[in-house]
């Protein structure tokens, strides 16, 4: 799989839902596998990968994502 | 408390600035998840890293996490450096200091970047990392000090 197509189902999902997440749980992180989403929302990035652990395994890849209306750029200098 | 000292040289062009050895992995819940299932981790890898108070996030140097096969959560991560944007992977990992009292991290998210041409280092500790330590410079005698 190209890595331009990984994640690719899960950030639909995501983008279908960002409106509505970003009033609700701004800031908080969502953990995603191809159209299901995990149960609840998580403050930490750690909490959300043991949450995707338990949910979905280690075989396949899940996506965390940090919910924020409009996407973040993060500077390196 | 824990207290560790680095040299860093500013007026010495060719050092990079306070590096500190680290070892990078997969966190300690992706390990076990896998190898309960039969998968296989390469182990720990030890690399340089540059104490990097302009960087937001921490990064590792693709190669890297993908030689530590760094369990991969996001392909979709935007960091802008000098002027260009690029899309990065995001990775969870874990980070800890051999040699030092500092405490090892785990379940940190990493991001895998193209280190293009750095041959000082492996892997930028941002400020998601720095911001549990009280850090200091002393000019005068090119000492950095991190206290925990």
């Amino acid at each position: 799989m190209a890595p331009a197509e990984l994640f690719s189902k899960e950030i639909m999902v995501f983008e279908k839902h960002r409106k509505e997440w970003s009033r609700s749980h701004p800031g908080e992180y969502v953990v995603i596998q191809d159209e299901i989403i995990a149960d609840g929302f998580f403050r930490t990035y750690a909490e959300a990968l043991k949450a995707g652990l338990r949910r979905f395994g280690v075989q396949r890849s899940f996506l965390i994502k940090q919910v924020w209306k409009t996407e973040p750029v993060y500077f390196v200098s | 408390m824990a207290t560790i000292e680095l040299s860093w040289n500013p007026s010495d062009p060719l050092d990079p600035g306070p590096c500190i050895d680290v070892t990078v992995m997969n966190s300690a819940d992706v390990i076990e998840a896998g190898q309960a299932i039969g998968l296989e981790y390469p182990k720990p890898v030890r690399m340089k890293a540059l104490l990097d108070t302009g960087a937001s996030v921490t990064v590792i140097s693709k190669t890297f996490a993908n030689h530590c096969k760094l369990f991969q959560t996001s392909q979709s991560f935007e960091i802008s450096a000098i002027g260009a944007t690029h899309t990065c992977g995001e990775h969870a990992g874990a980070i800890s200091f051999p040699g030092t009292p500092l405490r090892p991290l785990n379940a940190i998210r990493i991001v895998s970047a193209v280190f293009a041409k750095e041959r000082h280092y492996a892997c930028l500790i941002g400020r998601d990392i720095l911001r549990n330590w009280t850090i200091t410079f002393d000019g005068p005698s090119k000492k950095v000090t991190i206290t925990e």
